[in-house]
């Protein structure tokens, strides 16, 4: 019952609100005009920032563009084909913006964003004013107020449509995780670039055809109308008051900041943008999850009930509580723990690093370093703090590029390929220090590199995958705790299953037992065991001879970026040089 | 051939202004971590209290400077403890922290030119100082621009010699490379980060006063100048003192060229290229490493 009450909310209130225009009352017309073109604005905003947490400034830019393609061409083109326009044009610049700026940190973004409008601004006035002559134009058409209201309401509509299939669909996911952690999420499989760029894209066009929609209200248009800053500013408000951990939380913040501006504007116009930034101000201060956040029932129908399309991930309000004892129990996967004999025959070469080299400034990280890795086998990085071990883990997974040499998978180069490319090519990663997103539960960790993976087919499938798989590793206690609870060794575990949810042909594990006490560590070294006896090929970078002498066929061990043996765990450690380089820092072993 | 070389000085006047101008920024965002997008609005409120004093109480912009600095110092210090500091407490992980610490700043520039807008409007103010013709490399420059230009540089030399050669200096540059460890090192981060970004707020001050000597303004440039100093952070690296000069300088040249030999309507749209440019291309800013 209940979940078609929510169903049915949206579409009925937004029936309701198309029934305003026929009451016949100017003014209510206006206020709604307001209300909608404000409301969508708001909710194509928050879609991008809500979930990834990348600031734009830029609505009143892609706005203008929309209204100047009306004020531009209505006389020569169609009004019904001026939206798609207007949207193709948005999208284009929003292509632009986020072909240059996305790729990298978040700063850029704001900042591009942050003068765009302005930029825009410029242009047009310059233009105008080269081209035509004048600025501002005149559009007179005779599309009228209702017809505004309803297309608007239409617009708004098919925005929250686009939201809500969107927060179901696979990109939802992908979005929020760029936000928890980008990093993880591209080595999950997830291609954040391209999934920030269409999203951005998509949301720029909605705010264009909300322009071109509202541009025949004005008559006169300039540039300075249509690229007001304001126009920035207010959106971001209204889904800051309304909350954005819903695809239409800003919807509940337009009601009532569009009563409240249109009143302050009518009686306090010079001190408007004063007190629409102390308003705003005062809501980031004092109700930061917005009016969304609360609403405690909402969190918990959400969490504990479908798993979780789109969890709640800024407020987790219910989470189970874990049971914090190591399990005694090895989890092993497939029954065959144990080890398997060391002198296998191993096939062919899966891993081949030719010559690499990679330098931080003055700094040679790894000097000139080759080995390869065949199939089935457990390969061992082993070396001092600061010997490079991390750093050939990062290039092998794509994080760096190398500034020389080649690093072949399955006789393909990789070498200088993405993060995300590399772990859909079958080389999953495990960090460090670990890298969870605290909020999400461990399902939403392991879900999306199942999905993004390639291996499965549809989100349920995808959950299904990564369900079974914490089952496999003894966490099916935990599939709903969110990850920030988990103990050490859970987390470490958790990490582990989001690696393998790529189905990798190689496994690269940093340090994958550092941190662990004893029991902890039996238990993370049968655990690889197993995986061994799955036949999963594994680099580890570990410190602890004991687990290397156990665990691994064969090892490297590195020096000040070099590699200064090779060969079979027992021999490698009892090397001179080894011993020299080890009791030389005193650090581990 | 002379108006490229008015172009030229032109050019170099503006680019040390805005180098000073960005390396007050530079030090907000590098040390405090906070992206300061009311930075040209509080730049924008210096200028204009510089013109008043001026108009009003004919004193000179280089007193109005002496006044004005702590004041700003103070403000942007109250700022950072009252607006800043309690969101960070607040916030859970270091991404939330900085969408919300944009926001607010963001919030902070409608504030700040909000109150100039509702006090003294859209209008432009101007006031003439020092307009005597110099010779200089067979161009002609008022001599309130050059004094601006020579200003900007000593004090810019001046901030650096601080952070480089002192032990507050280090202790803040320590920051700016690792504010996780600087505690280990016995530096208390929020004070020094506070007052980096007071002291952040000093240069802001100082770049207003210089520019109102020489430039017609009004409150809605904010944006513009916000921008600028932004744009000349990430051409020269972020915490780079002397990537900031450069960058000032090509900015300043750039812009000058475009207004003199395209159109001045187009000078934006020279600072996006350069942006752009920056972006694609150089990661770290064009000396390469930067300081952090």
């Amino acid at each position: 019952m209940r979940s078609i009450a929510r169903t049915v909310t949206l579409p009925a209130l937004l029936f309701i609100a198309a029934l305003v225009p026929l009451a016949g009352n100017d003014f209510y017309i206006a206020l709604g005009i307001s209300i909608l073109m404000y409301a969508t604005l708001a909710i194509a905003w928050g879609l991008f920032a809500g979930p990834t947490k990348y600031i734009g400034l830029a609505t009143a830019a892609f706005f203008g563009v929309g209204a100047y393609t009306v004020g531009l061409f209505y006389e020569k083109v169609p009004m019904l084909a001026l939206y798609p326009l207007a949207a193709v044009i948005a999208a284009l610049l929003a292509l632009i913006v986020g072909l240059t700026t996305l790729r990298i940190q978040g700063m850029y973004f704001t900042i591009f964003t942050f003068g765009l409008a302005e930029l825009i601004r410029q242009l047009m006035t310059w233009y105008q004013r080269s081209v035509t002559g004048s600025v501002g134009l005149y559009i007179i058409t005779d599309v009228t107020a209702r017809q505004i209201y309803w297309a608007l309401t239409i617009l708004l509509g098919l925005t929250l449509l686009g939201g809500w299939l969107l927060a179901r669909s696979r990109y939802g996911l992908a979005l929020l995780m760029i936000g928890e952690d980008e990093l993880a999420a591209r080595h999950s499989g997830v291609r954040t670039t391209a999934v920030k760029v269409f999203t951005l894209a998509g949301t720029s066009a909605i705010m264009a055809v909300t322009g071109a929609i509202v541009a025949p209200r004005w008559t006169y248009l300039d540039p300075n109308i249509a690229f007001n800053p304001t126009l920035s500013f207010m959106p971001a408000v209204i889904a800051l008051l309304g909350g954005m951990q819903r695809f239409w939380g800003p919807l509940a913040g337009a009601i009532p900041l569009v009563i409240l501006f249109d009143q302050l504007n009518a009686r306090f116009p010079t001190a408007y943008t004063l007190i629409l930034g102390l308003l705003f101000m005062a809501i980031v201060f004092v109700i930061p999850n917005g009016i969304l956040g609360l609403l405690p029932k909402l969190e918990r129908t959400r969490t504990t009930g479908a798993g979780l399309t789109i969890p709640a991930a800024w407020t987790l309000s219910e989470p189970l509580a874990p049971a914090t004892p190591v399990r005694s129990a090895s989890p092993s996967i497939d029954g065959t723990s144990g080890p398997v004999g060391k002198l296998s025959s191993h096939g062919s070469t899966l891993l081949e690093v030719r010559s690499l080299r990679k330098t931080f400034g003055g700094i040679v990280a790894v000097d000139d370093l080759s080995f390869e890795v065949r199939e089935g086998e457990v390969f061992g990085i082993i070396g001092p703090n600061g010997s490079g071990k991390t750093t050939v883990l990062n290039l092998v997974s794509g994080l760096y590029q190398p500034d020389r040499g080649e690093i072949v998978f399955l006789g393909h180069k990789v070498t200088g390929k993405a993060p995300e490319e590399i772990a859909r090519f079958g080389i999953a990663r495990t960090f460090q220090l670990v890298r969870i997103y605290p909020a999400l539960t461990c399902l939403d960790h392991v879900t999306p590199a199942a999905l993004f993976g390639g291996h499965a087919r549809s989100l349920t499938d995808a959950r299904e995958q990564a369900r079974q798989l914490l089952e496999e590793l003894g966490m099916a206690a935990y599939v709903q705790v969110p990850a920030g609870q988990l103990n050490f060794i859970d987390q470490k575990r958790l990490e582990l299953a989001r690696a393998l949810a790529l189905r990798p042909k190689l496994l690269l594990l940093d340090e994958w037992l550092a941190g662990l006490n004893p029991s902890e560590m039996l238990i993370g070294m049968e655990l690889i065991e197993s995986l061994r006896g799955r036949g999963m090929t594994i680099v580890l970078i570990e410190h602890l001879m004991q687990a290397v002498r156990r665990l691994c066929d064969r090892c490297i061990v590195m020096s000040f970026g070099q590699k200064i043996a090779e060969g079979l765990p027992d021999e490698v450690l009892r090397d001179r040089e080894v011993v020299r380089v080890y009791i030389g820092e005193a650090d581990d072993a | 051939m002379i108006s490229v070389l008015d172009a030229l000085v032109t050019g170099l006047v503006y680019g040390g202004v805005y180098a000073l101008l960005a390396l007050g920024l530079t030090l907000q965002y590098g040390v405090a971590r906070i992206l300061n997008l009311a930075y040209g609005d509080f730049l924008i409120a210096a200028a204009l209290l510089t013109t008043l004093l001026f108009q009003r109480y004919q004193l000179s912009p280089l007193v109005a400077l002496l006044l004005l600095a702590p004041l700003s110092f103070l403000i942007h210090l109250l700022v950072y403890h009252l607006v800043f500091v309690p969101l960070e407490r607040r916030s859970g992980s270091w991404r939330a922290m900085e969408a919300s610490s944009i926001l607010l700043a963001f919030g902070l520039s409608f504030v700040v030119s909000g109150t100039m807008l509702a006090i003294f409007g859209g209008k432009l103010f101007s006031y003439s100082y020092l307009l005597v013709p110099v010779q200089l490399l067979g161009s002609v420059v008022p001599a309130n621009r050059l004094l601006a230009f020579v200003l900007a540089i000593a004090f810019g030399a001046l901030a650096y010699l601080l952070l480089v050669r002192t032990r507050i200096g280090t202790a803040i540059r320590a920051i700016a490379v690792d504010p996780d460890g600087a505690p280990l090192a016995g530096i208390d981060v929020r004070r020094w980060a506070g007052l980096t970004f007071a002291f952040g707020g000093i240069i802001c001050a100082a770049s207003g006063v210089l520019i109102s000597m020489f430039q017609t303004f009004n409150v809605p440039m904010g944006i513009t100048f916000t921008l600028k100093a932004l744009v000349v952070v990430i051409l020269g690296g972020v915490g780079n003192a002397v990537g900031a000069l450069v960058a000032g300088l090509i900015l300043g040249v750039t812009e000058s060229f475009v207004a003199r030999f395209v159109s001045p309507g187009l000078t934006l749209a020279a600072v996006y290229a350069l942006f752009i440019l920056a972006v694609l291309t150089l990661r770290t800013g064009i000396l390469g490493r930067a300081l952090r």
